[in-house]
């Protein structure tokens, strides 16, 4: 410690340009430290601005551990592996960038990282660095390392780090969480799932640089369905029962998704008490409610009342560049664009337990006004208004109980399917009337 | 952000809410809260609109609307800020059956009254098949919150914790939270009779209790022409319906449909014969449904 404390005297010695003596810093700076408890980043900002210098000039950052790493640090220096790394472009003003993302690690933990200058930087898998004047931002409540162009590295021998183990530290403790596809959240972890295999591919995909292959599909029970990926081979075939122990929950635009790997056992279950696959590929009904609480849900059943038809319904024109809904003919990103013509309803679908926009592509809205996207536009034009269709929708539509099939995603405004398939609603209102009777008749009378 | 859900509520429950919330702060929407808990910033009627007038002015004008459910009446205030709505709600010709969606609103005047009405976004004529759709769906609803109800005015207080624990949603368990810290010793047998009389509504079994309300929406037209020949005689009788109605209105809350009834016995007119002439009334605008089974005359 007090070999560092030597040098952040020197380099605030250096930053004064030598005025006043690395010995005197240094008192100074202990006295900062161990009698005031300050922390070292302002106490060199502060003997600094203290003799009048500028704590810019500064050069030599304070340095952390990840596990120490708070958001908004302006300058950090660190000692770690290069867990993992890849490039990547990106667009910014002034046209394309390359950049380097990936993982950073220590002892103490791992932490996501981005290097915005990458002239000159060879960063590889397995190189231990010494980072300097790093600075952290938050993204998604997660602190970030950014490496800009005051950043230097330096790279150390591999053996400065103890190597790193991938997953130390967070392998499944205790026994796991027996769930249902339906209590499947994002986050959890440990979770044991005896599910039927309902469809398996293999795909081979790049993660972080690397080729890997992965099993995904659709696992289900009676409480629904879910995608999931194994990134082990587990030889999973169709109709297969499974017990899986010690997987995890990731989601997809708030969809739930279930993740395997070479940590979680898997076994086949022979005497399955699990309805078929024909059973199971239907999709279950579920209220609003439950999937605000979930944050969404693949191939799912919502029965309920269009309340409202919204903005931008009917016949709209897309760019042809990014296929984006054009306003007042032009498009957000590509300006003003010849569009293409296209049908589609946004529909607020309510329950009683909640609200979704329902969203129906052209063919299923063509079906809904028994007509076809060239007659609409043959319609606007002689009404010169594109709203004529949006309004027979909605004379359709509103206040009409329909069935709709589809996934439910979900982001800041809500909840939103993408209707695979629906239906105007019909109910025996009588039966379901009598039959509630009866149960609360035969209620009163036990009582 | 969710969108605020649209509550299916009878009149008969959201009419005995007497406290309104925000989540506090600045921007958060406000919402009514029943006595079973439901708490309702949006909410979605289907009823019999009986009667609308311009309760503004020609320039500003502000229309007033009541819709009936099997349990009572909602009223609905539309206005400048409402442009669709009020629009709406011009051209409808009551009685019709319409569906609404909209805000809830609280009016609390110095007395100490509170009056919860709606401001409606979107106003519809539907048919009587949605209507009890509406109906059924609204018992479904009335029942989910009854059952919590029973378990929540039971703890001594409610947590938020226990209730979803039980299986309610949050948004109930807020609301049941709110409800029993405001309403306290709640009657909810009113609410088990609410429910098992809207059931009954909609069976044929029943529906000799049943007043002249949805025939007398679809049939009256025809039965105006039928009796065209005799229109003399009727209306005499009209008349004297529509003093008797008058004449029982005793608190201004209109006459019941039974004494009604009895009175028109005395001048000889039996069952039949006082629906068809009611109906009649009502078409012409001359009397209206303040609350089911009772008339009133305008």
């Amino acid at each position: 410690m007090q070999e560092e404390i030597a040098s952040h005297a020197r380099d605030i010695s250096r930053a004064l340009g030598g005025k006043v003596s690395e010995k005197e810093i240094e008192n100074e700076l202990n006295n900062y430290l161990n009698v005031y408890r300050v922390s070292l980043d302002t106490a060199k900002r502060s003997i600094v601005r203290k003799h009048g210098g500028d704590p810019t000039g500064l050069q030599l950052g304070v340095s952390k551990t990840i596990k120490e790493l708070i958001p908004g640090e302006q300058s950090v220096d660190m000692l770690c592996r290069i867990v993992s790394v890849d490039g990547r472009q990106i667009d910014v003003e002034g046209g394309p960038k390359d950049i380097l993302y990936g993982i950073l690690g220590d002892q103490t933990g791992t932490v996501p990282f981005t290097a915005w200058v990458v002239e000159g930087l060879d960063l590889h898998k397995g190189d231990v660095v010494r980072v300097r004047n790093a600075y952290t931002k938050e993204f998604r409540g997660q602190v970030q390392v950014n490496f800009g162009n005051r950043t230097t590295l330096a790279k150390e021998s591999p053996d400065a780090l103890p190597p790193y183990e991938p997953g130390k530290g967070s392998v499944p403790r205790g026994p796991p969480t027996p769930m249902k596809v339906v209590d499947l959240k994002e986050g959890s972890s440990n979770v044991a799932l005896i599910v039927r295999v309902l469809d398996v591919e293999k795909r081979q995909v790049q993660v972080n640089g690397d080729a890997k292959t992965v099993f995904s599909g659709t696992f289900a029970d009676e409480t629904g369905k879910v995608k999931f990926s194994a990134w082990k081979d587990f030889s999973i075939s169709p109709s297969d029962t499974l017990k899986i122990e010690g997987g995890y929950v990731k989601a997809w635009r708030g969809i739930p998704q279930f993740s395997f790997d070479e940590r979680s056992a898997v076994s086949k279950i022979e005497a399955s008490t699990l309805p078929t696959v024909e059973e199971l590929e239907k999709s279950p009904r579920v209220w609003i409610e439950d999937l605000a609480e979930r944050g969404g849900a693949i191939d799912v059943v919502v029965r309920g009342i269009v309340i409202d038809i919204k903005e931008g319904s009917g016949l709209v024109y897309r760019c042809p560049e990014c296929k984006r809904v054009l306003r007042k003919m032009a498009c957000r990103i590509h300006g003003e664009v010849q569009g293409t013509p296209d049908l589609r309803v946004k529909a607020v679908v309510d329950d009683g337990s909640g609200a979704l926009i329902a969203v129906f592509g052209k063919d299923l809205t063509e079906g809904l006004l028994g007509k076809t996207l060239e007659a609409c536009i043959t319609e606007a034009k002689e009404n010169m208004s594109q709203e004529v269709v949006r309004d027979q929708l909605a004379d359709l539509l509103v206040a009409q109980p329909v069935e709709v099939r589809g996934n439910v995603t979900s982001d800041d405004y809500g909840l939103m399917m993408i209707v695979d398939g629906a239906k105007i609603l019909k109910v025996d209102v009588e039966q379901e009337a009598r039959a509630m009777l009866e149960e609360l008749e035969g209620l009163e009378d036990t009582a | 952000m969710n969108r605020e859900t649209a509550w299916r509520v009878f009149a008969g429950e959201y009419n005995d809410s007497t406290l309104d919330m925000s989540d506090g702060g600045e921007r958060s929407p406000t919402y009514v809260v029943t006595p079973l808990g439901a708490k309702v910033n949006r909410l979605f009627v289907v009823g019999v609109l009986t009667d609308m007038e311009n309760v503004g002015t020609e320039q500003g004008p502000m229309w007033r609307g009541r819709i009936t459910d099997p349990t009572g009446t909602f009223h609905i205030y539309a206005g400048q800020f409402q442009p669709a709505a009020a629009a709406a709600m011009s051209k409808l010709k009551p009685p019709v059956f319409a569906a609404v969606s909209g805000k809830s609103r609280v009016y609390k005047p110095d007395s100490g009254a509170t009056y919860v009405s709606i401001r409606p976004e979107i106003v519809k004529v539907v048919d009587a098949n949605l209507r009890d759709y509406w109906v059924l769906e609204s018992c479904q609803s009335l029942k989910k919150r009854l059952e919590a109800a029973r378990e929540a005015y039971q703890m001594n207080p409610p947590t938020v914790g226990e209730l979803l624990k039980l299986g309610c949603s949050s948004a109930l368990s807020a609301g049941l939270v709110a409800a029993v810290a405001h309403y306290g010793n709640v009657d909810l047998s009113r609410y088990s009779s609410m429910l098992a009389e809207s059931l009954r509504y909609l069976l044929p079994e029943f529906q000799e209790s049943r007043p002249p309300e949805t025939e007398g929406v679809i049939k009256v037209e025809e039965k105006v022409a039928e009796k065209a020949p005799q229109k003399g005689a009727d209306d005499q009788l009209e008349g004297d319906v529509l003093a008797l109605i008058e004449q029982l209105d005793k608190d201004g809350k209109g006459a019941s449909w039974d004494a009604i009834l009895d009175g028109a016995k005395k001048h000889k007119v039996d069952r039949d014969k006082l629906e068809e002439l009611v109906n009649v009334l009502l078409d012409k605008g001359l009397v209206y449904e303040p609350v089911l089974g009772r008339m009133k005359k305008i």
